[in-house]
């Protein structure tokens, strides 16, 4: 009988499999990954290396001394402070304390402050006290700190915004007042960015970091993109990180461009373009875990798309590898190891700067 | 007749409704039955929602498509109860994001895709009070129950409807479908769902199975 492994389904539960059948997942991620983002397979090389790595024995895995990359974290202080329905640890502390404890305690190299509820029309309101509690940030801590929060088009949409909802609209059949309504949410969302982005620059904080861009999809990137444009102007050296939300970006609006560039339907090695020509300076890929699959069938998709991604960015990539993302399975406390090796993956085929 | 099933499929895979409509009249003079021509349009509909989640095809199209697929059924409709087809009710569900998640743009793309698929969909939108989808299924005739979330802080209502069904008695007369982006197989068993979909186009070929069983 050929020796099992252990292994992680996308969903975290355990399945033990044969190296054979490790093998033919790996491929079959590899394969799914140039179908779906049309990028080139993974090397043969880089086949048996994920095989290996996923048959390591040991509960965690690591990459060599040495080849360690950037760790940061841009959950915001809350993952130590809220209840997120059942694994949050709901510590007694403060924000600043919390930031603290993921510089001294848990060694990130750099952090995203963030607010409770972060997506930018959340934060606006609040940017008097997010300023201050950044200057007391940057006080108490050595390590670069970045300001994050969510783009999140969603909310200038009714009910909870001022602007009608595209899809709702589209599916009236009323086509011009859903594109109106996409245009006005993404001038709208641009403008609050470059609002906060340029408050929060001047508290001196070392950079921004925008998080879940594009969960609006296209309009939600563009309007990023071009807030991005906005804030290099007055920050030419603001360090501005943009992490994406998905492995694609939805054709929510279809038309929408920048820099002559259709926004729609791109994926991480097309996005990275974009978000050079912006002025952003480190990007995050999102490769989206499939919860049905397993771990091997998800990293070698994550890192085939990644590795594309890499190859042909000029700026560093400080890929997703959280909940759901990157090949890491979608469990709110992703089993560890699942999680390193996916990390190691990526790292070490993929060549991603960070993590 | 299999050149005209491809003209169907391509012409909903096109997403254009006067291409479609083209399509169905000349698939008609063909002498293909109405329902020969809803399961090449059919199948031409799950294809445009996969091209969607794999960003080929955009929102737009999707209703475009989505447009064809009603336009076509309100011209065969009537075919089909003269030629002593089935045009009884369809199975009604209800679907929506649950209380406190206003995400809802899958949700709403699965929506479209059960409606073009031939179930009556009514659809709640977003934020929706975990009482109104028991009120649905006992008051308007829900079999199915569709609930999304994209957070795990709002996901957890899912099995709060659940439980209200077995209180309310009608947990078995009701098929319970759940997703969204941390909703996982495990999650659906954990909580008692019957069905789970990892995107709309696959929701929508077991909710198709589960109804044709």
């Amino acid at each position: 009988m050929p020796a099992e492994y252990r292994m992680r389904m996308g969903d975290g539960t355990r399945q033990w499999m044969t190296k054979e059948q490790i093998r033919a997942d790996v491929e079959d991620g590899v394969n799914n990954a140039v179908d779906c983002a049309e990028v080139p397979a993974l090397t043969e090389d880089d086949i048996c290396r994920i095989v290996d790595i996923m048959c390591e024995k040991g509960r965690t895995v690591s990459v060599e001394p040495g080849e360690e990359v950037i760790l940061t974290q841009d959950g915001g202080e809350l993952k130590l402070l809220n209840d997120s329905g059942s694994s949050s640890p709901v510590l007694e502390m403060s924000r600043t304390a919390a930031i603290q404890v993921h510089e001294r305690a848990l060694g990130m190299d750099t952090f995203e402050v963030a607010y409770f509820d972060p997506s930018t029309k959340m934060v606006k309101p609040v940017i008097g006290m997010e300023m201050a509690h950044c200057q007391n940030v940057m006080y108490n801590t050595i390590i670069p700190m970045l300001y994050m929060f969510m783009p999140n088009i969603g909310l200038y949409y009714q009910p909870t915004g001022p602007f009608g909802n595209p899809p709702d609209l589209m599916r009236e059949f009323k086509i011009d007042e859903a594109m109106e309504a996409g245009d006005l949410a993404m001038k709208a969302m641009r403008d609050d960015i470059v609002f906060i982005g340029e408050r929060i620059l001047s508290t001196g904080m070392d950079g921004l970091d925008f998080d879940t861009t594009a969960s609006g999809g296209d309009l939600d990137f563009v309007g990023s993109l071009e807030a991005v444009e906005e804030i290099r102007k007055t920050y030419p050296d603001a360090d501005i990180q943009m992490g994406m939300s998905a492995e694609s970006v939805l054709g929510i609006n279809g038309m929408c461009e920048y820099k002559g560039q259709l926004a729609a339907g791109l994926y991480p090695h097309q996005q990275v373009k974009l978000a050079e020509a912006a002025g952003v300076s480190t990007f995050g890929p999102v490769v989206n875990t499939n919860s049905s699959m397993s771990t091997a069938w998800n990293v070698a998709r994550a890192v085939t798309m990644v590795k594309e991604c890499s190859k042909v960015s000029k700026i560093p990539l400080q890929v997703n590898m959280g909940m759901g993302v990157g090949g890491t399975p979608m469990f709110e406390t992703p089993p560890i190891d699942a999680v390193t090796r996916a990390d190691k993956c990526m790292i070490e085929i993929a060549h991603v700067d960070g993590l | 007749m299999e050149e005209y099933v491809k003209v169907l499929h391509d012409s909903m895979v096109g997403c254009k409704v006067p291409e479609i409509l083209g399509a169905v009249d000349k698939s008609l003079e063909a002498g293909m039955t109405p329902v020969e021509i809803i399961d090449a349009l059919s199948a031409g509909m799950s294809d445009v929602g996969i091209l969607f989640e794999r960003g080929k095809l955009f929102l737009p199209h999707v209703l475009s498509a989505a447009a064809g697929m009603n336009k076509t059924m309100e011209k065969l409709t009537p075919m089909l109860a003269s030629a002593g087809g089935s045009t009884g009710p369809k199975t009604a569900v209800v679907m929506g994001t649950v209380e406190g998640d206003v995400h809802d743009i899958g949700k709403s793309i699965t929506s479209t895709m059960l409606q073009c698929a031939g179930f009556e969909i009514h659809d709640l939108g977003r934020d929706v009070p975990l009482d109104n989808f028991i009120k649905e299924c006992k008051e308007n005739g829900c079999t199915m129950c569709g609930m999304s979330a994209l957070m795990t802080t709002t996901m957890t209502g899912m099995k709060v409807v659940i439980d209200k069904l077995q209180q309310e008695g009608i947990r078995d007369k009701v098929t319970v479908l759940v997703g969204g982006a941390p909703v996982t197989q495990g999650y659906c068993d954990k909580i008692g769902a019957d069905v789970y979909g990892e995107s709309a186009s696959e929701t929508t070929q077991k909710v198709k199975a589960l109804a044709s069983d």
